[in-house]
């Protein structure tokens, strides 16, 4: 056995080691919710070449996603609103896996849209895409994310509502399931990931890390990303979540099999913390 | 006790979850219902190394621990100059972590608690590396990316609780780098993380070809693991990379690196973008990677925001962040009594009431 | 003059896009034979109306082959004939050519495509040019260029056929027929854009 010499620091007073040489504000702690619609911080981000072209309307950014960024702007014609997926560079990442990271992923995206699409499972559709510049121009869905709709049942608490946010986690259930029916892994389902339209239909949006794949395994793993991304984001609805899980086994016959296999993602997840 | 009218309060934290024996004296001063200054008044820590190639055993870890627990006890009061009448409490690790080198140290701070007469207080590790890092670096509402040899997870605070959004589905990103340490047989002296780091910094010519696992929030290492593996014995074949030249430990090392810290970097970015936070703060033993704090800070930068980080002193498993975390937990009037004070391998972030916290 | 400008959102100010519709095409043959031996005075995309369902259809093949062309990554000799091959959902260039090309005797229905780049003259004049050209060797009748009277000349089972939309569940799905069309328009621009993946 051998040992090293034991580190001291003594009666120093804490020293703040801050790796960014951005200035750090305390800003006035914001409330703490979860569901803050954060606009996006940066208008000053390089566009991505194709739209610095002419357009009857100046692109507009709406979000400003992990791996990329949203664009609203108009395809072809000014009355087709799209929105343009834009999956910049990531400089920090090593040059090699960032392309085959970017082009990897638009790819499938795009395939699995289509799939999506012919399948009749509701997203949006594919207009264009170019996965040299790494952009991709699809159907503009209007709507809020499921998210804000299910944040204003909660604080709305009426009468009404308790049928309404259930109604809403049904169908929740009923997408994933015939997304997983026609052999379809999101990758990345959260209640931000889904829009509610104005016809009330829930509709998956952004297959960015989506997959095809028809194991049980799989699927439970979506189900798990989603149950706890719901619980972190919406911990006040938590006990609803049965709600999505029963939808989605009644749309997807082979959904039993699929709820067991996420009891066994479940304990796992929880094994995992015996380390420390 | 009425602790509003107790301006100085002053904790005891043992930590041994794994192979770090840590023990630390911290003060904190004003009012209790809201901490305004915390001081480390000593942080000791002695570190259990095995031979390379090989882990470290609970067995022999455990009795590392127990062995040493007496010296550094001293030294951590001795150089903090506080008599025992002016601590407070007596903060341990209640988990998770492995079980015995737990066991020997909540042995420890009971027969201390029962000595001196102050009462226990358990606490959460990884709670505790949180705590220790906002009260450092000053981040107010970060996403916190929790790195070590035994936990992955990115976490963020909300309502009472720090939630975890995203983890490690199989092994931790530091297990995966601990193994393959063995595998290529570096040495665990001071860390074989830190070694596989320094060995990193040589490499950058290739980037070797290796799974990468993200699947939402989440992340998965043991494909990496494998595949890395199965390139280290193609290496001592004397295999070659896509160039043509003979694959070293340096491009191992540089690829494994960069392919994990991506998905690290990424996971994190898409917590950020969810919960609308542009702070990130990396604590666990892995946050110390030069190469991991870039990526995030590059990260971070571009979303407007800032990366916080701790050195090595708080990063690393330490005495200090549990007797901090204990201390603003004793604060709020949580005691652990002392037929309670067990600990457990198992002891999940987002089980942890956070009474202290808005 | 029936030559239209075509204004496409997001093409880069470099690029002016013209085109016209003609029915009752007689010179068919003639029409090809220029593109086959690369005649500089007929740089053109000639396409068969029959294979293209509306303005957004064609609109699309344009504004692929112009992005190709800026990144410069054409797949074949320039970018009028790039606009063919965007057309097609498969990478079979002499495929598309043959479905979306103008083809001896049967091509009825054309539509002429010139894309201009950086053009220094007044676009009247360039118009003018290009206008005096076409209706001197296109033998037929120009008609305006709407989604009338190119939805008149679409041949449905050919376009379905070549967009492998028999068969497809979401069509099953809608009873109107705008939406139906709206539907089919919709997987045709995805297999446009997905071509080759």
């Amino acid at each position: 056995m051998t040992t090293n010499p034991s580190q001291t620091s003594t009666k120093r007073p804490p020293s703040p080691s801050i790796l960014n040489t951005s200035p750090k504000k305390s800003k006035p702690s914001s409330p703490q919710t979860m569901t803050a619609d954060t606009p996006p911080t940066a208008s000053s981000f390089p566009l991505p070449k194709i739209l610095t072209n002419p357009s009857s309307t100046p692109p507009l950014l709406i979000t400003q996603g992990a791996e990329s960024r949203l664009y609203k702007s108009t395809y072809l014609t000014p009355s087709t609103p799209c929105a343009l997926k834009y999956r910049p560079p990531k400089p920090w990442r090593h040059a090699t896996l960032d392309s085959r990271l970017r082009k990897a992923r638009t790819t499938a995206e795009a395939k699995v849209l289509e799939k999506c699409h012919r399948q009749g499972v509701p997203v949006p559709a594919v207009y264009g895409m170019d996965i040299t510049q790494g952009w991709m121009a699809i159907e503009w869905i209007d709507g809020i994310p499921v998210r804000v709709a299910i944040n204003s049942h909660l604080n709305n608490p009426q009468q009404n509502d308790e049928s309404g946010i259930k109604n809403l986690l049904k169908q929740i259930g009923e997408a994933i399931g015939n997304l997983h029916k026609i052999g379809i892994i999101h990758g990345d389902l959260t209640t931000s990931n889904m829009m509610l339209n104005p016809e009330n239909q829930v509709i998956l949006i952004d297959f960015g890390l989506a997959a095809q794949s028809q194991s049980d395994e799989d699927r439970a793993v979506d189900l798990y990303v989603l149950e706890r991304a719901f619980m972190s984001t919406h911990p006040r609805a938590e006990k609803e979540f049965g709600l999505v899980l029963e939808a989605y086994a009644q749309t997807f016959k082979k959904g039993k099999s699929v709820l067991t296999k996420l009891e066994d993602v479940r304990m796992r997840g929880r094994k995992k913390s015996m380390i420390g | 006790m009425d602790l509003t009218a107790h301006p100085n309060r002053i904790a005891l934290g043992l930590e041994g979850s794994a192979n770090k024996l840590g023990i630390g004296v911290i003060l904190h001063t004003g009012s209790s219902l809201d901490p305004s200054t915390s001081t480390v008044l000593s942080n000791i820590r002695h570190t259990f190394v095995s031979p390379p190639g090989t882990g470290f055993l609970p067995k022999d870890t455990a009795k590392h621990h127990r062995s040493f627990l007496v010296r550094i006890a001293k030294q951590a009061l001795s150089a903090a100059n506080v008599s025992i009448s002016q601590i407070d409490c007596i903060c341990y690790t209640k988990g998770p972590g492995m079980g015995a080198p737990l066991t020997s140290v909540a042995i420890g701070a009971r027969t201390l608690s029962l000595l001196w007469n102050k009462p226990l207080v358990g606490v959460n590790h990884c709670v505790g590396h949180i705590e220790m890092g906002r009260a450092i670096t000053g981040a107010s509402h970060p996403v916190v990316l929790y790195v070590s040899g035994g936990n992955t997870q990115v976490i963020a605070y909300a309502e009472q609780r720090y939630r975890i959004f995203g983890e490690a589905l199989d092994i931790a990103v530091g297990n995966c780098l601990d193994r393959f340490a063995r595998t290529i047989e570096i040495s665990n002296d001071p860390a074989p993380g830190y070694n596989i780091e320094q060995l990193a910094k040589q490499g950058g010519r290739v980037l070797l070809d290796l799974p990468y696992a993200v699947k939402g929030m989440d992340c998965s290492f043991s494909g990496i693991l494998t595949r890395a593996d199965e390139l280290a014995a193609h290496m001592k074949k004397g295999g070659k990379a896509p160039d043509g030249e003979p694959i070293t430990p340096a491009d191992l090392c540089f690829s494994l690196q960069e392919t994990v810290f991506s998905m690290l970097v990424e996971i994190t970015e898409r917590a950020m973008a969810h919960v609308g936070s542009n702070q990130v703060l990396i604590v666990g033993g892995v946050g110390c990677n030069e190469r991991l704090q870039e990526m995030m800070g590059a990260m971070a930068a571009d979303r407007g925001g800032s990366v916080y980080a701790t050195d090595e002193r708080f990063c690393i498993d330490n005495g200090i962040m549990i007797a901090h975390a204990g201390l603003l937990a004793y604060e709020t009037g949580f005691q652990t009594p002392i037929e309670e004070s067990t600990c457990t391998q198992r002891f999940r972030t987002d089980e942890v009431l956070v009474k202290w916290r808005k | 003059m029936a030559l239209e400008r075509l204004s496409i959102e997001n093409v880069p100010s470099t690029h002016r896009v013209y085109a016209a519709l003609f029915r009752d095409v007689s010179n068919s043959a003639f029409l090809q034979e220029q593109l086959l031996s690369r005649n500089p005075e007929f740089e053109y995309a000639f396409l068969d109306a029959s294979s293209i369902i509306s303005r957004i259809h064609l609109l699309a093949a344009i504004f692929n082959a112009i992005n190709t062309q800026t990144n410069d990554a054409l797949k074949t000799p320039n970018v009028h004939s790039e606009v063919v091959l965007s057309l097609s959902p498969s990478n079979n260039i002499s495929e598309a050519y043959r479905r979306w090309g103008v083809t001896p005797d049967k091509t009825k229905g054309l539509i002429a495509v010139k894309i201009v780049v950086t053009a220094e003259e007044e676009e009247e004049i360039t118009a003018k040019k290009v206008w005096e050209h076409l209706s001197q060797h296109v033998q037929g009748t120009p008609i305006p260029l709407s989604d009338e009277e190119l939805s008149k000349a679409t041949d449905w089972p050919k376009v379905k056929k070549y967009y492998k939309l028999n068969g497809v569940p979401v069509l099953d799905k809608f009873k109107d027929e705008d939406l139906k069309k709206k539907q089919m328009q919709n997987l045709i621009l995805m297999g446009m854009a997905v071509r080759g993946l």
